[in-house]
């Protein structure tokens, strides 16, 4: 598949996937394959930071290249490591060249059978979230232009995820919002019910369902829902 | 984002939160920048119910009442529409598009209704209904605007709720919106005064403030400081001295 069509491809199958049910795994996973595809790579992996800024393993297009993706973190060292926190590309880095740098990561990643590593950031607008991380058997260097393919496709994949991001965070904060509006809806109904029913004023009220709350070892929205659906009379409240 | 509105919207915005102005901040600046009669703010989508954040007047109000009682409106629809909403005449609209709310906005001196959906992305909090006395289309300009506010409108809100202790509602939100809690309050009231369920005293509540012709915050408060009061026995409602109200 033509380079430029390999990279639109890729960009319409991620937009597919920002909907609802968006799988993080499932479109990195789809990113990794591809780079296998269409670059002279041999295995692909992706690391992405969680909220506490540790690198998690997510996806890879083989088993080997899991395992040495996981031993990057367990030791931390390695191309992912060190690029995930420069945020500055590793490319074409020679593993029989770099047991300085990687002491124990170098060994390990020989004995697998590779032979040069990349690494490319995935960041956008001076964030780094990740690292999509490229190993290579063959000798002999990456050209320019598969470093470009890889990285726009790490590129694409941060988009696709930032998006989603924010709109999880959105949908959380949506979903506590109503929670909170129809609590103090429900609440403020029952102040309502109580004040006319004890014949008292409205802090007298929300006194009642607050004590009752309390001593019943309750929630507040528990007990005015329990007084607003006539499961508790307000008569019947503690005061 | 277009830059230079935004920072005309938030000068807008700051402007209103110096001079103290009333209506909700956000509802005003929304009616202000688009240049319109009014504004509301609706929170609710498919499922949830419905409930207005704030109005920029109190026509708007009059006409967030109308919606929210009827569920009918182009507020309601944007809560769930794709792209905006609109009836750019409504004394002459085809009258099946919103039965029951067509007269009473007219009534209420609506020419043209607008509704914008409030969203980020799939996440729907809900819509920006706007009115202009005057029948008419919105220009571009006007359009692009409302979007633009909508936008602000949601990220607002949700910012707001991210500072607020869980179950609760933000204390800047409470600050920010024009919340009717006496609504439910009175409410609750008639409730227990006409043994029906809060749901249908709700519905009674918003029947009764449109026949006698008061915006329904008014009956509202009416009721919780007790000067008006639902009397099962004749099913009608009285003040005070027992003659009806």
């Amino acid at each position: 598949m033509a380079r430029e069509s390999l990279l639109i491809a890729t960009i319409v199958e991620l937009a597919d996937n920002l909907v609802d049910d968006f799988d993080v795994i499932d479109v990195l996973t789809v990113l990794s394959r591809r780079c296998v595809d269409a670059i002279d790579v041999d295995a692909v992996g992706v690391m992405l930071a969680s909220p506490g800024g540790e690198l998690q393993f997510v996806a890879s297009s083989s088993e080997s290249m899991r395992i040495l993706e996981l031993f990057q973190i367990q030791v931390d060292e390695g191309p992912c490591v060190d690029c995930f926190r420069d945020g500055v590309a590793i490319v074409n880095r020679d593993l029989a060249d770099s047991y300085d740098q990687w002491p124990v990561f170098a060994p390990r990643a020989i004995a697998h059978g590779f032979h040069s590593v990349h690494s490319l950031p995935m960041r956008l607008r001076g964030r780094t979230i990740g690292a999509l991380n490229l190993f290579r058997s063959k000798l002999g260097l990456l050209d320019k232009e598969d470093v470009a393919l890889a990285q726009g496709l790490a590129d694409v994949a941060t988009i696709a995820i930032l998006q989603h991001r924010t709109s999880l965070d959105a949908k959380v904060l949506n979903d506590q919002l109503s929670y909170a509006l129809n609590s103090r809806i429900i609440i403020e109904q029952a102040k309502g019910m109580v004040s006319q029913a004890t014949r008292s004023d409205m802090d007298d009220a929300f006194s009642r369902l607050r004590t009752h709350a309390r001593n019943h070892n309750l929630g507040l929205t528990e007990v005015a829902n329990m007084v607003v659906s006539n499961a508790l009379a307000a008569t019947d409240l503690d005061s | 984002m277009p830059t230079d509105r935004l920072t005309t919207i938030f000068e807008l915005l700051a402007r209103h939160e110096r001079t103290g102005a009333e209506g909700g901040a956000l509802c005003s600046v929304a009616a202000d920048l688009t240049d319109l009669s009014g504004a509301g703010i609706v929170l609710g989508s498919a499922g949830r119910t419905m409930t207005t954040f704030c109005t920029s007047n109190n026509a708007a109000q009059s006409l967030m009442d109308i919606e929210t009682m009827l569920g009918e409106g182009p507020g309601v629809d944007a809560c769930s529409s794709e792209g905006s909403v609109d009836e750019v005449n409504l004394p002459t609209a085809h009258k099946a598009r919103w039965l029951a709310y067509t007269p009473l906005a007219v009534s209420a001196g609506a020419g043209a209704v607008f509704g914008f959906p409030v969203r980020i992305g799939a996440v729907r909090l809900g819509a920006l209904s706007l009115f202009r006395n005057e029948p008419g289309t919105l220009t571009e300009t006007q359009s692009s605007d409302a979007y633009l506010m909508s936008s602000v409108i949601a990220r607002a809100i949700l910012s707001f709720q991210a500072g607020a202790l869980p179950g609760t509602l933000a204390a800047e939100l409470e600050r920010e919106a024009t919340f009717d809690f006496s609504v439910h309050q009175a409410a609750g009231m008639v409730a227990v005064q006409g043994s029906m369920s809060v749901g249908d005293a709700l519905v009674a509540l918003r029947a009764h403030a449109f026949a006698i012709g008061v915006p329904l915050a008014q009956l509202a408060i009416s009721i919780v400081v007790r000067d008006i009061y639902f009397d099962p026995n004749s099913d009608t409602w009285r003040d005070d001295l027992g003659s009806e109200s």
